[in-house]
């Protein structure tokens, strides 16, 4: 839920029975060993990544940047904010 | 938002397990695809095996439910793949079998999975929105995208569900053969979706194929984005969905929630300001639905996944940001 939609409307019985609580943390922690996974393969991939961020990069300054629909703004130099260095996280 | 960024993740990669909840019956085998830590509610792949047979009864939580493979027997009736049901909390469902075994996605939205035997709703069931059964295959057209900034031509829409309180909406979306969109987005709310068919493809995450899914909080950059062949899926968002588009790679998911809460003071200026003004004693407050409360205490974003199984935990109340504004370039 995000802030805002703090209504109990959608659960009428809130609290987890017994077993319910015990099959969800068995679940919570098969969730971690996936997550794990998914930031080691998102890590294997930063090489390709730096790749395909140099060509998007490239063609927002020469085929355009879609800025609506099928509107396209090709983006000058001067508004391609500088890296400075800054990594590129991708799983948070 | 206390599920974490599951992304990319594909269920074609992983065995099913089996149902063993009490209150469920035999033949339903199951892939966890997301999961909440606080409440247990859950996205998950269901195969409901051949000669699989339920008596009548709900969920206590509101569930989705969407027929993606084989058929289901409900109340008698045959329904094929491409079926979408959407039951409010605490509303009962026919009988239920399939011969022939069903694969389907199960949205379970504000609790753990629950079935209880009941030929009546719940006497306190959810009667502000109703049970809905359709076809979206055949039953619904696909639409252009109606929301400002738009997608890119060739990403259609058909709405399956849209939440009366909340905007958030389920949804199935295409895209075309040849489908590609150059720019960075990002969302107010958290999204998740689920290739039935096809795969796409995303700077930050790779080709995405079929059975790929992800559960992506709020902020978190996502784009650009193409599809050589099309795809056919099925995303839900938890929210009104907004599309931030940018084209910075490297910005933070901070940096992102900054910008769009300085596109809302230039784009709703006077909303803006009355909740500055009105920050601690003054929470909103709805005419129509005025029970509901709206704390705004230990706001949690979903970003960031610890060992124990939580998330960072972003706590903010009222006009007061936790997020340190990021530093002001010189100008040279
Ligand atoms: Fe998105």
């Amino acid at each position: 839920m995000t802030l805002g939609s703090t209504t109990i409307r959608g659960n009428l019985r809130p609290k987890m029975t017994k077993d319910e609580a015990a099959w969800v943390k068995q679940e919570l922690a098969e969730q971690i060993d996936r997550y794990k996974k998914i930031v080691q393969d998102m890590e294997a991939l930063a090489p390709q990544r730096e790749k395909w961020v140099a060509e998007f990069l490239h063609r927002i300054q020469t085929r355009g940047f879609h800025v609506h629909a099928a509107i396209r703004r090709v983006i000058p130099k001067n508004e391609v904010r500088p890296r400075d260095g800054r990594p590129i996280q991708v799983v948070f | 938002m206390p599920r974490p960024h599951i992304e990319p993740f594909v269920d074609r990669d992983v065995g099913f397990k089996k149902m063993t909840l009490p209150g469920f019956k035999n033949g339903i085998q199951y892939k966890m695809l997301s999961i909440d830590k606080d409440s247990g509610a859950c996205t998950m792949t269901v195969q409901y095996e051949s000669g699989f047979k339920q008596p009548p009864g709900f969920s206590y939580t509101e569930m989705e439910l969407f027929v993606m493979d084989g058929h289901l027997m409900i109340g008698g009736k045959k329904y094929v793949k491409g079926t979408y049901i959407f039951a409010p909390s605490g509303t009962h469902l026919p009988a239920m079998s399939t011969d022939e075994g069903a694969l389907c996605l199960a949205f379970y939205n504000f609790g753990p999975p629950t079935f209880e035997e009941s030929d009546a709703d719940h006497d306190k069931a959810d009667k502000s929105q109703s049970l809905k059964m359709l076809n979206s295959y055949e039953g619904l057209d696909w639409q252009v995208p109606t929301l400002f900034p738009q997608t890119a031509p060739g990403c259609l829409l058909k709405i399956l569900h849209l939440d009366p309180k909340t905007f958030g909406m389920t949804f199935l979306y295409c895209m075309t053969p040849g489908f590609w969109q150059d720019n960075i987005s990002y969302h107010d709310v958290a999204e998740e979706a689920y290739h039935i068919w096809g795969t796409s493809w995303m700077m930050q995450f790779g080709d995405l194929p079929t059975g790929g899914y992800f559960y992506r909080p709020a902020y978190i950059n996502h784009g650009c984005f193409k599809s050589d062949l099309g795809i056919l899926a099925i995303g839900r968002t938890d929210g009104d969905l907004h599309n931030y588009f940018h084209h910075d790679p490297f910005s933070t998911p901070e940096e992102n929630h900054h910008r769009a809460a300085a596109k809302l003071a230039r784009m709703k200026p006077a909303l803006y300001k009355w909740i500055l003004t009105n920050e601690h004693n003054h929470l909103p407050h709805d005419f129509e639905y005025p029970d509901d409360a709206y704390n705004t205490d230990g706001y949690d974003s979903g970003i960031h996944m610890h060992e124990d199984g939580t998330s960072h935990s972003h706590k903010s109340s009222g006009a007061h940001s936790h997020i340190t504004a990021p530093a002001k370039k010189k100008k040279k």
